[in-house]
């Protein structure tokens, strides 16, 4: 039987974290500097 | 049928963005409204409005496009991007929000030069004026492009008399609405665009058999598609990565910072704006990605109609309809924006600045429309090429503006001593290296040109302001500014 291919967890990482990451910055700064 | 309800769709779609435009217009009391809304937007318009103009066709039809013919090497241009705009909206919104006012209220980018660096020889205004001029012109011509496309697929005709239907419906939307409260009109367009993303995708990924089914074809049709790292170079990567050093001299992004209500609406609206652009990226990513699964046997003859593809296959001619016109909203969401800079730099800078300084409103507002139309009839003979790509077109204005604006911006905003003179010579060497760059072929000319402009850009400008920056700069007055903008 084939072996299935798969998006291996490199990729899947440099596609998550960067992009997500800077979603919960902005998350993150909107409740801190909310108050200032 | 199809052609009909799509038809249909369009016009109702056209018809509303009208009347909101005309709605918002009556509310309009004079110049600093128009271009700005009077400052006083809230955090979620100025957000998705900053959002709409920016992702032009590029999102639809460019990222999915380039997404189709690479795989996953090309989600480096996405998390560029994502990452650029964030520290865009961290590190320039507050501060250009607050000195533009500081500096004797500037409504635009070259209003805002000249009167941060006090230059009477009118030299700032016109040269930025100039690199606006050049570099929308190519950006209105990837719109056009965009809207050939579109007008093609839809309506199955040819390549030509898609870009001349789709140019006039275009430019006259401008006309006519486009320009009355863009920003109100751009927020709507980009819930629309936001849509259309997220159900475009899932509908494909469900077509095929869901997701593992859609990544075990890709990974049949060839395994390089599922690595980000295969096909492509370093140079390759940085190029894509470099995309995000653009946001910061994009004069029809950054002109929505300055309209925002007051600096406590920031938090928000960079919250919203990033939700937005992420979720909007992802959605392109997996529609391209997907499209290289559904195609496989009939590959689509343009890369950047897969997303216009999808729409017309998997759902039914009215809602295929809704989600078209979202493409015809993020075209015209953009050239909207664009062309009312570009109209505004040949009215106010080249006209009433150099040739008849005094001007009367009617007259520059005549000037300000012939100039769209010279705008638009250059921009149609450079779209006229049916193998131009909207990602060609989009990246070489975007690494003009990247590159002639950017360090400029940052700059000003970031070190009181820089110097009129470092200014002129930055934007010009910033210019002119895109210019260059994007000429030559091969070794480190494949860099994306974006690069050495935005560098050369910023090393001219601190240098040059160190060597003839007087003993007295920053001046007191440039001192104080500085306090008062930074303080709020």
């Amino acid at each position: 039987m084939m072996e299935q291919e798969t998006i291996n967890a490199a990729t899947w990482g440099w596609l998550l974290i960067p992009m997500l990451s800077v979603v919960l910055l902005s998350l993150i700064t909107f409740f801190t500097e909310r108050g200032e | 049928m199809m052609d009909n309800v799509t038809l249909i769709t369009f016009i109702i779609y056209l018809v509303g963005m009208l009347v909101i435009g005309i709605i918002a217009f009556r509310l309009t009391k004079n110049l600093s409204d128009y271009v700005l809304g009077g400052r006083n937007l809230g955090g979620s318009v100025a957000a998705l409005s900053a959002g709409a103009s920016d992702m032009s066709s590029w999102l639809l039809l460019g990222l999915p496009g380039a997404m189709y013919v690479g795989g996953m090497n090309q989600i480096w241009l996405a998390i560029g991007l994502a990452v650029g705009a964030y520290l865009n909206w961290q590190f320039v919104a507050k501060r250009l929000r607050t000195y533009t006012e500081v500096a004797k209220d500037s409504i635009t980018i070259p209003d805002f030069l000249e009167n941060r660096f006090r230059d009477k020889s009118r030299i700032l205004r016109v040269i930025s004026a100039l690199v606006i001029l050049i570099f929308f012109t190519f950006y209105t011509s990837a719109g056009l492009v965009g809207g050939a496309v579109l007008f093609e697929q839809s309506f199955g005709i040819d390549y030509q008399s898609a870009l001349w239907i789709g140019a006039i419906v275009i430019i006259s939307y401008t006309f006519l609405g486009g320009f009355l409260a863009v920003s109100w009109t751009d927020f709507f367009q980009g819930i629309l665009m936001f849509i259309a993303l997220i159900i475009v995708p899932i509908a494909a990924i469900n077509a095929i058999g869901g997701w593992n089914e859609v990544v075990s074809k890709v990974g049949d049709i060839d395994p390089g598609y599922l690595n980000a790292f295969t096909d492509t170079t370093a140079i390759g990567i940085i190029s894509l990565l470099a995309w995000g050093l653009g946001y910061f001299g994009q004069p029809h992004i950054i002109t929505r910072f300055m309209a925002i209500k007051s600096t406590k609406e920031i938090p928000k609206a960079r919250f919203v704006g990033m939700s937005w652009m992420v979720f909007a990226l992802y959605g392109a990513i997996f529609t391209g990605f997907t499209g290289i699964a559904y195609y496989a046997e009939a590959p689509l003859e343009n890369a950047e109609t897969v997303f216009i593809a999808f729409t017309q296959e998997l759902f039914n001619p009215w809602i295929a309809g809704i989600l078209l016109a979202a493409i015809l909203s993020a075209i015209m969401s953009t050239i909207d924006s664009q062309l009312l800079v570009s109209s505004s730099a040949v009215a106010e800078d080249f006209y009433k600045g150099i040739f008849r300084k005094n001007a009367s409103q009617k007259e520059l507002v005549w000037v300000g429309r012939i100039a769209v139309i010279i705008i638009a009839i250059i921009a149609i003979v450079i779209a006229q090429d049916p193998e131009s790509r909207v990602l060609d077109l989009v990246g070489y204005a975007w690494a003009g503006f990247g590159a002639a604006f950017g360090p400029i911006i940052v700059l000003s905003l970031f070190w009181k001593r820089t110097t009129r003179e470092g200014a002129i010579a930055g934007m010009v060497i910033g210019a002119l290296t895109v210019i260059i760059w994007a000429q030559l072929e091969g070794g480190m000319f494949d860099l994306y040109e974006i690069v050495p402009g935005f560098i050369l850009g910023t090393v001219v400008i601190i240098v040059v302001s160190l060597i003839v920056g007087s003993p007295t700069n920053p001046t007191k007055e440039v001192r104080e500014e500085f306090k008062v903008a930074t303080k709020r």
